[in-house]
């Protein structure tokens, strides 16, 4: 990033290399929509270029980047909750398009689950939980799982206290274990408003 | 069931939480693990929370197109041209801009000296001026050898009709 900020194009091209995949799948999952996505993306690369000057050598890039990143998909957000749209609907699980998760899920043994979950089933389930947490727990996770980011780091990038990044976790996967424990006991599909899986 | 029973609950599963995330220091961490060694519905709790965590990991990470990359930075170029563009027009209202506050700022710190020497530094004249009017009947004051009978003229007006006199 020092490069960068002394205006070296191949360094900003490698940065985008570099971070391109791990900005999109954070904004994906916390949009819920990879068109808006990849627009994102794009919009806080600019915004990188635009603010290299203002970089402190001191700070870390992945927090500075994704405090960038976390501004930029709250303000599409509140923009977007102003329009009517369904949002974080599951994608299609296959060409055939998608079938019930009932029908999916096999006999449970032993106290873990070990059925032969469709992956791109499973996916839309977790996918559907997630669309359950507010946009602040749903970045504290992302933050956390994909970027693996410790609390403060979470805290810096969302302009909270680490406390209160605890707290948000705690909720945040509190809220994941109750949607997802029946799916995962006994395959029960989480029932979610607005937000079922489609069955035909 | 009570809000402090809530209150304790929601801060037992805060913990297990920063437990599974390794964000507690080790004596809470040991605090913790003895009370996940003597109750088992602890354990099922933090199973099930470690359990649905995992499952996060199904989520995919997206694929790029090859393409994606290249339009990001074309995206940028053209931005950062059009920003380069914009400068540059706006470079000679921004130069006038500069001028205006640099004379402007002159001209009020000229404003401000000039005020500050003129407090700190009277007129020499303004003492000459107000003794004007002696200075004009100078002689005629001389004439009079008896200071207590200047002043009774003085309060009779005498003086001041003389003044208003020369002044038409």
């Amino acid at each position: 990033m020092l490069e960068v900020r002394e205006d070296n194009a191949a360094a900003f091209e490698e940065l985008v290399l570099r971070y391109q995949g791990r900005l999109l799948t954070v904004l994906e999952h916390l949009v819920g929509s990879r068109d808006l996505a990849e627009d994102l993306t794009q919009e806080v690369f600019l915004r990188v270029y635009r603010a290299r000057k203002t970089y402190v050598a001191s700070a870390k890039f992945s927090t500075w980047l994704f405090t960038i990143a976390n501004n930029v998909a709250s303000n599409a957000l509140r923009s977007r909750s102003r329009r009517p749209e369904v949002t974080l609907q599951p994608r299609d699980s296959g060409p055939l398009g998608p079938r019930p998760l009932d029908v999916m899920l096999q006999a449970s043994s032993g106290q873990m689950p070990a059925r032969q979950l469709d992956k791109a089933e499973m996916r839309d389930v977790v996918r559907m939980a997630l669309g359950v947490l507010n946009e602040r727990q749903r970045m504290a996770v992302l933050l956390c799982k994909f970027e693996g980011m410790s609390y403060a780091d979470i805290a810096q990038t969302m302009e909270l206290s680490p406390q209160a990044v605890k707290s948000l976790l705690s909720r945040a996967r509190g809220n994941l274990r109750e949607v997802l424990e029946p799916y995962l006991q006994h395959g029960d599909p989480p029932v979610v408003e607005g937000r079922e899986p489609r069955t035909e | 069931m009570s809000e402090a029973h809530n209150n304790a609950e929601a801060s037992i599963e805060e913990q297990l939480v920063a437990y599974l995330d390794g964000e507690l220091d080790a004596e809470t961490g040991r605090r913790i693990e003895g009370m996940l060694a003597s109750d088992a519905q602890l354990r099922r709790t933090l199973q099930e929370l470690d359990r649905s965590w995992e499952l996060l990991g199904e989520l995919d990470a997206p694929e790029l197109a090859e393409t994606f990359t290249q339009s990001t930075l074309e995206m940028v170029t053209v931005a950062a041209s059009e920003d380069l563009q914009q400068y540059r027009a706006e470079a000679p209202r921004r130069r006038r801009r500069q001028w205006t506050i640099v004379g402007g700022g002159l001209l009020a710190a000229g404003l401000v000296g000039f005020l500050v020497a003129a407090w700190f530094k009277p007129d020499p004249n303004q003492q000459l001026i107000e003794d004007l009017p002696l200075l004009v009947n100078v002689e005629q004051y001389r004439q009079i050898d008896d200071f207590e009978f200047l002043q009774m003229l003085s309060r009779e007006g005498l003086f001041v009709e003389e003044e208003g006199d020369e002044t038409q």
